[in-house]
């Protein structure tokens, strides 16, 4: 049970592109604020999440995301939340979350 | 057939709580739920451990399985807690995860009882 966290700066869209695969609770969630908060004291931009490896999300992983995109959007970024799985996709519905983060496919 | 009942007791560490995930799995594929069923447990019963996490030094946990229905109660799990600001909006989030998740929620003084109704002739 765990997280591995990749996270690659793509200068053509101004964005941090996060890979995660594992589990994001309530363990492995601080883990990912210090590393997205590290990498935007380094550059501002955008976040793209991609959830294509990434297997559960809890209350405290959505909380990280609530308080990432509150930091991006004062510089006019924004979080892009990319192939994300159906049972993950689920908690976002139900929180209404799914209005706050933009889904890509 | 009588109440079968496995208690689960661990310390309040978030180190823990992916074990109560596992062990909800596997009590849950045992009655014949589905996927997505099992998948609701795990969420909420992990939702409701974030929630008693901290509250004291233990986590208790108990499922009691009948014939047509599992109940999940989990101790010092309340709905509203004294504010605390953002952790305060993440404990809503899980409240309102586990209500929306689970077929019956109720409160009381000792924590939440979470049940999830099984369905005959599935399996």
């Amino acid at each position: 049970m765990s997280l591995d966290i990749d996270v690659k700066f793509n200068e053509d869209n101004n964005s941090w592109v996060v890979y995660l695969k594992g589990e994001l609770d309530i363990y492995t969630s601080p883990e990912l604020k210090e590393t997205l908060i590290d990498a935007l004291d380094k550059k501002d931009g955008n976040i793209i999440i991609n959830g294509k490896n990434l297997d559960y999300v809890d209350s405290t992983g959505l909380g990280v995301l609530i308080s990432i995109l509150k930091r991006v959007r004062e510089k006019d970024n924004n979080v892009y939340l990319q192939n994300i799985k159906p049972n993950i996709r689920k908690l976002f519905d139900i929180t209404k979350l799914d209005k706050v983060f933009i889904f890509k496919e | 057939m009588k109440k079968d009942i496995i208690n689960l007791k661990i310390p309040s560490k978030p180190d823990y709580i992916s074990v109560v995930r596992l062990t909800s799995s596997a009590i849950a594929s045992n009655l014949g739920l589905n996927i997505e069923e099992i998948e609701d447990i795990k969420v909420s019963i992990a939702e409701a451990c974030i929630n008693a996490i901290n509250k004291s030094s233990e986590i208790n946990i108990q499922f009691e399985i009948e014939k047509d229905k599992l109940t999940i109660k989990v101790n010092n799990v309340h709905p509203l807690e004294e504010d605390k600001s953002n952790l305060n909006k993440e404990l809503e989030l899980g409240i309102l995860i586990i209500k929306s998740l689970m077929d019956e929620v109720n409160f009381s003084e000792e924590g939440v009882e979470m049940i999830k109704y099984i369905e005959d002739g599935n399996k």
